[in-house]
């Protein structure tokens, strides 16, 4: 059981960002969160959600799902944006497995891009 | 002020090159709430010295279903008012979460500066580089010279820096709701640009209850039968504006939101890429971001097709100008193509209905609202930080929600009377 995320639904509207940082620190901060919306390409409008799972890092792409998993070599030629977080240093999703509700990005998510699966 | 807050206030002086700092103290939240209105009483405090104030509402960048917004407050020198322009897309929450909940900036510098905020420290830098560079190159020069993409501008192109009365201030690459010719203040103290990055955290005094409340309201919102409307043509269309869908529709490459905004209010429109490409393109600049309806349906109006008037509306961003004001004179002027409109920029002149005859920025008045209970509506938006267009959708929305919130998030007791008296006096002028 996992997160679902359908990028081209998407809006960027971060929401699914902030609920995550709450649950990891009871207050509102983005730093945390295993959830992001990719936003750095603003002039191409290039725009993605990144997931940290246990094993994998996810990336929605709006033209599929891309998974990359942690420890394993990555493309060389691959070049990362100067402005991505370190999303391999923060905790892996836990589907807010302390809440009854379930995700707290699911909830909070205003166009139902996120889903389980 | 312990929550929903960084505590502190920063206070520029252009002149000299110093930076103060004050605590944002809770008896000012009492009286004055947030956003709007304490930008306002900042205006007040320091009015000899000509001062333009950043903010963020009380609730801006929290769960709070369109809590994305903050203020710049000024005196506009189209108007002669002291107005608010909106802060929207995601420059607002850097704004909140930046370590400064107000900032005050005073005086003129004699050379081009920047002012970088960030991680509750805010720096003069030296903008000689930047000055002569359009919007968008000052934006990537900016980002590159930090390594942030992220990071939010507040910059005015070749009109601010000219003195161009019709100047905006611009959002990275995008066109703002300033009406109020702010660009034009910005040129005049020569500050290119405000860098802002929001990496700050914010608690919450109650937080289970705060945010229990907010995943409440959310569900009554999505209720309601304004949501599912994507993109700046259906939101104007719901309004009441001409319903342009199928006008920019050949060349709709995606809806966004403005942070935590259920309703997304932009649509991103390529110009020299295939709309339907999913993948990243290689082109530098394959598009514009709308964000303000107003000038599109003056275009549309006049007989453009929507790619010309939607490359008008990327010059205009370019060049730093309020678009809704140049539609209004191209219509006046009979400058119908965009070769005409683009040639003209750098000589248009006159007087536009767009700055609009209240406080508010006439960018979020779309359809023709009730006077008088919008500009009630507004200026509850703007105090608290909710997207002003997306609190016209949303009725659920009620002020007493929004104190009730305010409340539950501070630990102090913020009351009707009080959101009264503030209310009266943003709008007063």
């Amino acid at each position: 059981m996992g997160l679902k995320i359908d990028a081209l639904t998407c809006t960027a509207c971060m929401a699914c960002e902030l609920a995550c940082g709450y649950h990891r620190d009871d207050a509102f901060a983005l730093l945390s969160s295993c959830i992001m919306p990719y936003r750095a390409k603003e002039r191409q409008n290039y725009v993605g959600v990144m997931l940290k799972e246990e094993d994998s890092l996810i990336a929605a792409r709006p033209e599929g799902l891309e998974i990359n998993r942690i420890g394993e070599e990555q493309d060389p030629d691959k070049e990362a944006d100067a402005s991505a977080k370190p999303m391999l240093l923060r905790e892996a999703c836990d589907l807010c497995e302390d809440i009854d509700e379930g995700p707290l990005c699911i909830r909070f998510c205003p166009v139902n891009a996120i889903s389980m699966e | 002020m312990e929550y929903l807050a960084s505590d502190k206030i920063g206070i520029v002086d252009l002149g000299t090159g110093e930076i103060a700092e004050e605590e944002l103290d809770d008896d000012l939240v009492l009286e004055k709430i947030g956003g709007a209105g304490i930008t306002k009483a900042l205006y007040d405090r320091f009015a000899d010295e000509d001062p333009i104030v950043l903010g963020t509402g009380l609730l801006t960048g929290s769960l709070v279903p369109g809590s994305a917004l903050g203020v710049i407050t000024a005196r506009s020198p189209l108007t002669g008012k002291v107005s608010h322009v909106p802060l929207n897309l995601d420059a607002g929450i850097e704004l909140k979460y930046s370590g400064f909940d107000y900032i005050v900036i005073k005086g003129a510098s004699d050379k081009p500066v920047y002012l970088w905020v960030h991680d509750g420290i805010a720096d003069l830098n030296d903008a000689d580089d930047l000055w002569g560079k359009d919007t968008w190159a000052a934006t990537d020069d900016i980002r590159d010279l930090m390594g942030d993409d992220l990071i939010q501008i507040l910059g005015i192109g070749e009109a601010g820096e000219k003195g161009a009365e019709l100047a905006q201030i611009c959002i990275n690459y995008w066109q703002s709701g300033d009406r109020f010719g702010f660009g034009t203040l910005f040129g005049k103290k020569k500050l290119k640009l405000v860098a802002i990055r929001g990496m700050g955290l914010l608690e919450i005094a109650e937080p289970e209850d705060f945010v229990e409340d907010c995943a409440g309201l959310l569900s009554a919102v999505r209720s309601g039968s304004n949501i599912g409307k994507k993109g700046i043509a259906a939101v104007a269309a719901t309004l009441g504006e001409e319903d342009i869908e199928d006008w920019l529709k050949p060349l709709t490459h995606k809806q966004m939101a403005c942070f935590n905004t259920p309703v997304p209010t932009n649509t991103f429109v390529f110009l020299d890429e295939d709309p339907a490409r999913l993948e990243e393109t290689p082109v530098q600049e394959p598009g514009f971001l709308l964000t303000d309806i107003h000038p599109l349906l003056i275009f549309k109006k006049m007989g453009m097709g929507a790619a010309d008037a939607c490359s008008a509306l990327k010059a205009c961003a370019k060049y730093g100008i309020d678009a809704a004001a140049v539609a209004e004179l191209s219509e006046k002027g009979n400058l119908s193509t965009l070769e005409a409109i683009q040639n003209a920029l750098p000589d248009l002149k006159g007087a536009a209905s767009s700055s609009g005859d209240t406080v508010f920025s006439q960018w979020a008045g779309i359809g023709n609202p009730e006077k008088d209970e919008w500009l009630r509506r507004q200026a509850v938006a703007y105090i608290f930080g909710i997207h002003p267009v997306f609190i016209r959708m949303a009725p659920e929305l009620t002020e007493e929600k929004l104190l009730d919130l305010a409340s539950l998030g501070t630990d102090l007791e913020l009351t009707a009377e009080t959101l009264d008296e503030v209310v009266a006096d943003i709008i007063k002028e």
